[in-house]
């Protein structure tokens, strides 16, 4: 099939002039990308601080305050009431004024110096998004403080530090800023929603509505009309990537570490890989609610197995296997490599090779498969 | 009037049916998911991939190295020769943790004065956190076991109540359950409603002797319906699959799903009228969707939001039905202690319904 380009021309016009016009959907693709910039970045943060905490200190000495200032110290607590006993905390819990409460019993001192003393603590189970960061905060600041008075007895009794120093140096991101972590693997969730979504709605929708068939009536080939729509889809996909890179420097203050031309290319590939599966579900899809549907499956897979909000490390095989049938699992490795860690190709060509051999694969299937017109 | 609205669902039943792509991305869609959320997220990192540089290869650093393999938050993956090495496998993503011995580490400890260094992985949030607070913790624990000194250790007893494992799935299942009632009842009005527009087929029913009220009602009822026929395959699984609790009165849960599922129609029914398109119809949907699933406290802590997106999470359902769910299935308890979110939600559904109702009239005309 030979290309004509002065017809493919004239399509790319005839469709960017129809994107053009509906100014709504311009507003609402520019809407979507900034609300899930933000609301996905804000959403995003898993460690929750400051859950209101009461305390019941019935030990009342130097050790018992210096723990429940270690764990205000954390950050993860905000110290909101100071009740006598267990059953006045249970109750605070259960009338939600507190999310958590940490009870010392009174021979916490004297355990303490003998070896291992006992805390409690109570969870409110109930929102568990939210006490889930004070669970495993409790835990760590408590083992801490018992490792640090040992430290302090070891100073004492042998007068030094203790023999082996860590130097803990964390990469990329010193500070632990959750808006590092998100946001370049966020860029790759909005790009592959809009391809995806839109290559299968514009195609599907000029069928259900019949006027592909007054197209078809002229000489224009499928694969011309086809990278019509395509062209221009591409080139708002760039847009919003750009306007994405842009928010998550500019406003979340996130620097861009790697090769930006090297990213730009990456990018592409992938949203041809997007652009590509939008097609291949517009080969099944009879309506424009169908296309949505399916588009929404791999939206889904995207949230849950790509490795964008939950931990690809410990994932079971299959859903991992799933995993890779969404192009972002590629994506969110080179956005993560480029973008945060400032990697060249020889770390992310693998990816990148992989998403090459998505969009051929891709391509070849929905070849075979693709007609325009409605039978 | 019964038989103008029968033959409206019908036809919407039939449109629904007919095509079997969709039918089968509603219906095993959500039942694939719900399997996925269940088998594929944890959240505790354990065996962290770590790479290690031994340059002493003592008996010490060799004890000091299995110090951190014993204690299963790490697997050794690679042993490479420098920092170098070390840094090159992180950027790689084969491991996220580095741990540097230096070559006088056996001499230096001797003089009690030996370091080491760890280079932690900074580009993956749920790895990064626990690897370099669990590593300090393993390294200084050893410290204080060469000293022959007895560690001050606290056992923390933790006890969580209502949801005593802190399961996700507790939450995630009765969540996404109602999610789907609200979201398929939000976004198949929506299309549907536009689609005739678009199509042009609107014109035909509309010279037919039908009344907004009654295409509406035709309208809505298998999208109501195709709702709870999902929510009612999902929770079950949910419940004798993963183990998910249900602790409250079933038919009051069941109302209450029904009447959040209307505000979704309401939704529904509001966004078909601000929508020429089709592609516009599921844009604004899927912005509701997004800023239900993530504002509302389902999928992700709602706790951690700024006060500004927490309060725009008020105005929508899913907020103000979380802590009914959380009530039913969790708490386990009944309408006495669940009035205030009920009577919200009822307020918000009616307000919200009412506005659908009033503009789908309206776009006829």
């Amino acid at each position: 099939m030979r290309l004509n380009f002065q017809r493919l021309q004239a399509l790319i016009r005839k469709e960017t002039i129809q994107i053009l016009r509906d100014r709504r959907f311009i507003a609402l693709i520019l809407s979507m990308t900034l609300v899930q910039m933000f609301v996905y970045s804000y959403a995003a943060s898993q460690t929750v601080y400051h859950l209101p905490l009461a305390v019941v200190d019935q030990s009342r000495d130097a050790n018992s305050r210096g723990l429940i200032q270690a764990l205000i110290n954390s950050q993860y607590f905000d110290w909101t009431q100071q009740l006598p006993s267990q059953a006045e905390a249970l109750r605070a819990i259960d009338r939600g004024e507190v999310k958590a409460a940490v009870i010392i019993p009174p021979n916490f001192a004297s355990d303490l110096s003998r070896g291992t003393a006992n805390l409690q603590f109570l969870l409110d189970g109930s929102d568990n998004f939210a006490v889930r960061s004070g669970y495993n905060a409790a835990v760590l600041v408590a083992q801490n403080y018992g490792l640090q008075l040992t430290a302090e007895k070891v100073a004492r009794t042998s007068g030094g530090a203790l023999p082996i120093t860590a130097s803990t140096h964390i990469l990329y991101n010193p500070d632990l800023t959750s808006a590092w972590f998100v946001l370049p693997g966020i860029i790759g969730m909005i790009l592959q929603t809009l391809a995806v979504e839109q290559a299968a709605l514009f195609v599907v929708r000029d069928r259900e509505l019949g006027t592909v068939e007054q197209i078809l009536a002229t000489p224009v080939r499928q694969l011309e009309l086809i990278l019509s729509k395509l062209i221009p889809l591409s080139v708002l996909c760039l847009l919003v990537f750009g306007i994405s890179i842009a928010i998550s420097i500019f406003w979340f203050g996130v620097p861009f570490q790697g090769d930006l031309l090297l990213y730009v290319w990456l990018a592409l590939l992938f949203i041809a890989s997007c652009l590509g599966l939008g097609l291949f579900i517009s080969t099944r899809a009879r309506t424009q609610l169908e296309a949505e549907a399916t588009a929404l499956i791999f939206m889904l897979l995207g949230i849950v197995l790509s490795g964008l909000f939950y931990p690809r490390t410990g994932m079971p095989l299959v859903p991992q296997l799933i995993g890779d049938l969404a192009p972002l699992t590629y994506f969110i490795r080179i956005s993560r490599g480029i973008y945060t860690k400032g990697v060249g190709l020889n770390f992310v060509g693998g990816d990148a090779v992989a998403l090459a051999v998505y969009l051929l694969i891709v391509v070849l299937i929905t070849a075979r498969r693709f007609k325009m017109r409605l039978d | 009037m019964w038989r103008r609205i029968w033959a409206v669902t019908q036809k919407e039943f039939i449109q629904l049916i007919r095509y079997r792509l969709l039918l089968v991305s509603l219906m095993i869609g959500p039942l694939l998911e719900l399997i996925l959320f269940g088998t594929a997220i944890h959240t505790d990192v354990q065996h962290i991939p770590m790479v290690v540089v031994d340059q002493s290869l003592s008996a010490a650093s060799r004890s000091y190295l299995a110090a951190f393999t014993d204690s299963g938050s790490f697997d050794v993956v690679a042993s490479v020769a420098d920092q170098a090495g070390v840094i090159h496998a992180i950027d790689s993503g084969e491991a996220n943790i580095g741990l540097v011995i230096p070559p006088d580490f056996a001499t230096r400890l001797e003089e009690k004065d030996a370091n080491v260094l760890l280079l932690v992985d900074g580009s993956n949030s749920f790895v990064t956190q626990s690897a370099a607070s669990s590593a300090a913790a393993i390294s200084q624990q050893y410290a204080i076991g060469l000293t022959r000194q007895p560690i001050s250790s606290l056992n923390v007893h933790s006890q969580v109540l209502y949801n005593p494992g802190l399961q996700d799935l507790w939450f995630i299942v009765p969540g996404f359950g109602a999610f789907l009632l609200y979201g398929l009842a939000l976004k198949l009005t929506a299309f549907s409603i536009v689609r005739e527009r678009e199509v042009g087929t609107i014109e035909a029913l509309l010279v037919t002797p039908i009344r907004p009220i009654e295409l509406m009602l035709g309208k809505t009822i298998p999208n109501l319906c195709v709702g709870i026929i999902n929510a009612a395959t999902v929770l079950p699984i949910g419940i004798l699959l993963f183990g998910v609790p249900f602790r409250g009165n079933l038919l009051l849960f069941m109302a209450l799903a029904i009447l959040f599922a209307f505000a979704g129609l309401g939704l529904g029914m509001a966004i078909s009228a601000v929508s020429q398109t089709q592609i516009q119809a599921n844009q604004v949907a899927s912005l509701m969707n997004i800023a239900a699933m993530f504002l509302s406290g389902f999928m992700f802590p709602a706790y951690a939001l700024p006060a500004i997106l927490r309060v725009l999470g008020y105005v929508l359902p899913l907020t103000l039905f979380m802590p009914i769910i959380n009530g039913l299935f969790i708490k386990g308890v009944g309408l006495a202690d669940l009035w205030t979110p009920v009577l919200a939600l009822t307020v918000l559904t009616v307000a919200i319904f009412f506005i659908g109702a009033r503009s789908f009239r309206q776009q006829l005309d």
